[in-house]
């Protein structure tokens, strides 16, 4: 299998697992130690350290996902990730992934929405379990997102 | 409008109508954002050099503040005199000279109209009229309020000065964050929610809420309807300031030990919530509402403002801008960015507020006549020192009425 098969099928899984509701298998997609940001395009190309989300822990991202399936309060939705111009390679025991990703939202009463669109720029490794995040940055473009990002993207 | 009568009961009540109706929404627009109020607009440390500029709004006019070469910083309607094309389209930036693209009329730092091509004609044809003048066809300015990092701008010329708009009560608690220290800019979070934009300040004036709608403060003992808390609030009842402590525990001993009183849960990683004093006095968390547009936050290390822009009755974008000093260390950048994490379109916190004015908002839109209940804690105006109370919330529609006319 190619590097960019194996990243196919790396992240057709996360986007299963996050659109399938299924978050609390979210961290078992990282490897400690691991980051995980959203950052606005904004943010990035500024150079300001702020992200909308931030994780630097394998236990941050279960409180992150613990939260988001159970303590947040938010209109029910459904979430589709399409994650696309996958590229990746392969330096030593790192591997430079990156991707464009979409995400679907539809909401109760609304038409589906983009929710917002960007880039991945990840850093995965290679485990027994197979391909796991070491560090995962997605940098949306969105000036103004339509609401609120309820769950990790 | 005419036939819409508020509610016998009073500043307690709130009917639909005032979150649906144009008219009243106009209204806002004319005597609350374009009338004798100072928004805000910027943090200086936005503008950090002259010929640095910022894009931000007053109400829902863009407006654009420029640091000017002799480091004062103006403000004007991004329009140009011309054909009224926006100037700038980009959130920030720096320049020498403001220059349209569309028939590149310039314009210097201070707004002056310096010229633009084709005014004396081509080969003796055409050309601006000799008595064109320059100095009647500048940007149109706006006044321009700063104090100590922040950054306000009105379109009255009947503003009260800044300091006594505020009041010294109000001033206090806002020259307790910006209290003189460089600030340092982290970044910014922006969103577009499907609310009245009132419904965002009455959520932070709305005390009650934190200890029931945020499951996530609930959980982790953060925050408990019997910590010690104040309401402050200003004359007017439009400004005011929720202040809170939490619990002494966690101020000696950080949060690593804190637990659900009900569900006994703790944060798998605690460095979310390693708080670290840094105000004098025991507040760890005061939130501001300074009328008309400013949400002034400091939750525990998570400095921001919140710039309301009103898009119609049912819209209404939310700004963010998170801050520190210059003089933090890394420890201190760390802790706000990390605790950040609460805050925003995607905080453990924050998002609640958003998803839960929106839904309020769609309650209302077949329920005009309809109207909310603000009766806890009785149905006075007079500050609290406890949070049982939607007294902020009576003060502030009594405000409002006086300044609506309604």
């Amino acid at each position: 299998m190619s590097l960019r098969e194996e990243l196919e099928d790396f992240y057709t899984e996360y986007s299963e697992v996050i659109d399938g509701g299924a978050l609390e298998r979210w961290p078992e997609l990282f490897v400690e130690p691991c980051v995980y940001r959203i950052v606005s395009k904004e943010n990035h190309d500024k150079g300001l350290p702020l992200s909308l989300m931030l994780c630097e822990s394998l236990g941050m991202l279960k409180d992150r996902a613990y939260a988001s399936k159970e303590l947040n309060v938010y209109a029910p939705r459904a979430w589709r990730h399409s994650i696309t111009q996958i590229r990746g390679r392969e330096d030593g025991a790192r591997i430079s992934a990156r991707a464009n990703f979409v995400v679907f939202e539809t909401l109760p009463d609304r038409h589906t929405q983009v929710l917002c669109a960007g880039r991945y720029l990840d850093t995965l490794v290679r485990t027994e379990a197979g391909l796991r995040l070491r560090e995962k940055l997605c940098v949306y473009d969105a000036a103004l997102i339509p609401g609120s990002i309820v769950m990790p993207l | 409008m005419n036939s819409r009568a508020w509610p016998a009961e009073g500043d307690s009540r709130v009917p639909y109508w005032v979150y649906t109706d144009e008219a009243i929404y106009r209204r806002e627009i004319e005597r609350i954002f374009e009338g004798p109020t100072w928004s805000y607009l910027a943090l200086e440390c936005e503008l950090p050099k002259p010929g640095n500029w910022k894009r931000t709004w007053i109400g829902e006019k863009s407006v654009l503040v420029v640091r000017g070469e002799d480091g004062v910083v103006r403000g004007f309607l991004n329009r140009c005199a011309h054909r009224g094309v926006q100037l700038c389209q980009h959130d920030s930036g720096h320049v020498r000279q403001f220059r349209c693209p569309y028939h590149q009329w310039t314009y210097d730092l201070d707004g002056r109209l310096l010229g633009m091509p084709f005014r004396h004609g081509v080969k003796g044809v055409g050309g601006m009229p000799a008595e064109f003048d320059f100095s009647q066809h500048g940007l149109t300015p706006i006044r321009i309020a700063a104090r100590r990092g922040g950054v306000f701008g009105s379109l009255s010329a009947e503003t009260a000065p800044l300091e006594s708009y505020l009041g010294e009560k109000m001033l206090a608690f806002y020259d307790r964050v910006f209290d003189g220290r460089e600030l340092r800019l982290l970044g910014y979070s922006r969103q577009r929610l499907a609310a009245n934009w009132k419904l965002i300040l009455e959520n932070i004036k709305d005390t009650c809420h934190a200890s029931l709608l945020h499951v996530f403060f609930v959980t982790f003992g953060l925050f408990r309807v019997d910590n010690p808390s104040k309401v402050r609030m200003d004359d007017t009842g439009l400004h005011a300031a929720l202040i809170s402590e939490r619990g002494k525990q966690e101020l000696n001993e950080g949060t690593r030990q804190m637990h659900s009183f009900k569900q006994q849960l703790t944060l798998q990683d605690p460095r979310l919530l390693d708080t670290a004093r840094e105000f004098p006095g025991d507040a760890t968390v005061i939130m501001h509402t300074f009328w008309p547009n400013l949400i002034l936050q400091q939750q525990s290390n998570t400095l921001a403002t919140r710039q309301i822009v009103p898009r119609g009755p049912h819209e209404f974008d939310l700004h963010w801008t998170f801050f520190g000093y210059a003089s933090d260390d890394e420890e201190m950048t760390r802790r706000r960015l990390r605790q950040a994490n609460l805050m925003g379109p995607g905080g453990l916190v924050s998002m609640d507020d958003g998803e839960i004015i929106t839904r309020a908002q769609a309650g209302f839109r077949s329920a005009a006549e309809a109207a909310g209940i603000n009766e806890m804690g009785g149905r006075d105006y007079a500050d609290s020192d406890h949070m049982v109370t939607d007294v902020a919330l009576r003060a502030f529609y009594r405000g409002y009425r006086n300044v609506m006319g309604l």
